[in-house]
């Protein structure tokens, strides 16, 4: 997948660059798309976005150098957050997921393989290429679903980095990741079947 | 043909995330499997679709400018910060010899400074007064949360002979609580709490049916909370700094009543009752 060049960036100054400007600046329009989607409104995006810098800013003689600068601030963001209003409802969801947890739903490798439709009638829509759908379906899934996906496919982050920015184990990442596709395939399906009942 | 590719392996094979022998062993099943192939190409093209739509939002061009200022303005505050020896040494090896030419520049760099302090102290206060919204934000946000998780106090009591030691051990401080109370308000418990990453007493009271957060801490060198009263989100942030401690408190209560309360923990700050 082509590197947008805010990206390429950000790569090829990881470790070289040393003041707290040459590493979070590069990764503004990351943190703002990702603050966009979690708060859902460009003000409270802005402000999460100020907010999540000036702790990072306090606290960057606290980081540690060579270390993953980038999954250091997405966990200053995301913790933002969660004690912003806005990510009081995503807390209250948090807290829904670990009593399925607790239940053993999620454990990573046993999630439900009757939620995949082999079959994949929404590949049609995939195909499509029809992103306001994609996005849309996007927009529904809940906060704890939608960031892990957000991290994995949009910021490309590998499933460690992933979990130290949420602060939760590999495995819960994982079933998280799954839970999220399958969310989105159906999300995807049913508004293509919605889509197909309208068509002449 | 062995059973289908379970979810997670199918994410793993996508995202890039199979070890070796976990590669092979899927490739070597979808070689077998269309169905398997085709749920991974629908996984590989929800990837691509998702990475496309979800890069949506740019930032405002402002607030590259205003978070670059505000790095710039730490880094100006770091540098005078600086030990006294450094900048000696600093001065010895490389200013000194620059000494003649500084001279005859003199005159312009006298007119110059006037200029530059103007920019750095605009520049500082657009730092704080930023760094003062931010506190506030986060204190509302920590009151806001502690009301809408709807659990008792970690210390549950009225007496302040019971709060106060529950925080031995806990944080790097210590603090008085007011004897005197005003009418109608009372001790409910308190919470260690964090805020801008730092240890904070969370005390909560009751006045009347409106709650309070009172945030204890020790003072940092900025002095961010002194004499702050500001309204956030219909809540009202009243905040006084001592020598050692910073104290503010939150809440939706008449903002009289609220700096009564403060008043007295102003007061019992400088007395010796314990």
């Amino acid at each position: 997948m082509a590197l947008l060049p805010w990206k390429h960036a950000a790569r090829e100054s990881g470790g070289q660059a040393s003041t707290f400007e040459d590493l979070a600046l590069p990764l503004l329009p990351s943190l703002y798309n990702i603050a966009f989607w979690l708060s859902g409104n460009a003000h409270d995006a802005e402000d999460l976005v100020q907010e999540a810098f000036l702790k990072a800013l306090r606290g960057f003689t606290t980081f540690e150098p060579g270390t993953n600068f980038r999954a250091w601030i997405f966990r200053i963001l995301r913790n933002t957050y969660l004690t912003s209003r806005t990510g009081l409802a995503s807390l209250r969801t948090i807290a829904l997921e670990n009593e399925l947890e607790e239940q053993g739903e999620s454990a990573p490798g046993v999630y439900p393989e009757g939620a995949i439709d082999r079959r994949t009638p929404e590949l049609n829509l995939i195909r499509l290429n029809d992103s306001a759908a994609v996005h849309d379906a996007m927009g529904k899934l809940p906060p704890p679903l939608l960031e892990v996906i957000l991290l994995c496919d949009l910021e490309e982050m590998k499933y460690r980095e992933i979990a130290t920015v949420l602060e939760i184990p590999i495995g819960t990442v994982m079933s998280r990741l799954a839970r999220a596709r399958a969310a989105l395939r159906t999300l995807l399906q049913t508004d293509f079947q919605q889509h197909r009942e309208f068509l002449p | 043909m062995s059973a289908h590719l379970s979810s997670t392996v199918l994410n793993g094979l996508v995202d890039g995330e199979l070890s070796a022998d976990q590669l092979a062993a899927a490739q070597a099943h979808l070689d077998h499997c269309p169905a398997c192939t085709s749920d991974a190409l629908a996984q590989t093209l929800l990837k691509r679709s998702v990475a496309r739509a979800g890069q949506r939002y740019a930032p405002p061009p402002a607030l590259g400018g205003r978070l670059k200022r505000l790095a710039s303005d730490n880094a100006i505050q770091t540098n005078s910060a600086q030990p006294a020896s450094d900048r000696e040494q600093q001065f010895r090896f490389t200013l000194r010899p620059a000494l003649a030419g500084w001279a005859v520049a003199a005159v312009l760099l006298l007119a110059a400074t006037e200029v530059v302090v103007t920019q750095h102290r605009a520049q500082t206060f657009n730092a704080a007064s930023a760094q003062r919204a931010a506190l506030v934000t986060e204190v509302c946000d920590l009151h806001v949360a502690t009301l809408a998780a709807g659990l008792p106090p970690q210390v549950i009591s009225t007496d302040r002979h019971t709060v106060k030691p529950w925080f031995e051990g806990k944080i790097p401080f210590s603090f008085n609580l007011p004897v005197d109370l005003p009418a109608d308000t009372k001790l409910d418990g308190a919470n260690l709490n964090y805020l801008e990453n730092q240890p904070v007493a969370q005390l909560l009271y009751s006045i009347g049916h409106h709650r309070v957060s009172v945030f204890i801490r020790q003072r940092t060198s900025a002095g961010a909370m002194d004499s702050l009263a500001a309204e956030h989100s219909g809540f009202d942030v009243s905040g006084f700094s001592t020598d050692d401690l910073e104290v503010v408190a939150v809440s939706d209560v008449d903002p009289a009543r609220l700096s009564d309360l403060m008043s007295r923990f102003e007061g019992s700050q400088t007395t010796n009752s314990r």
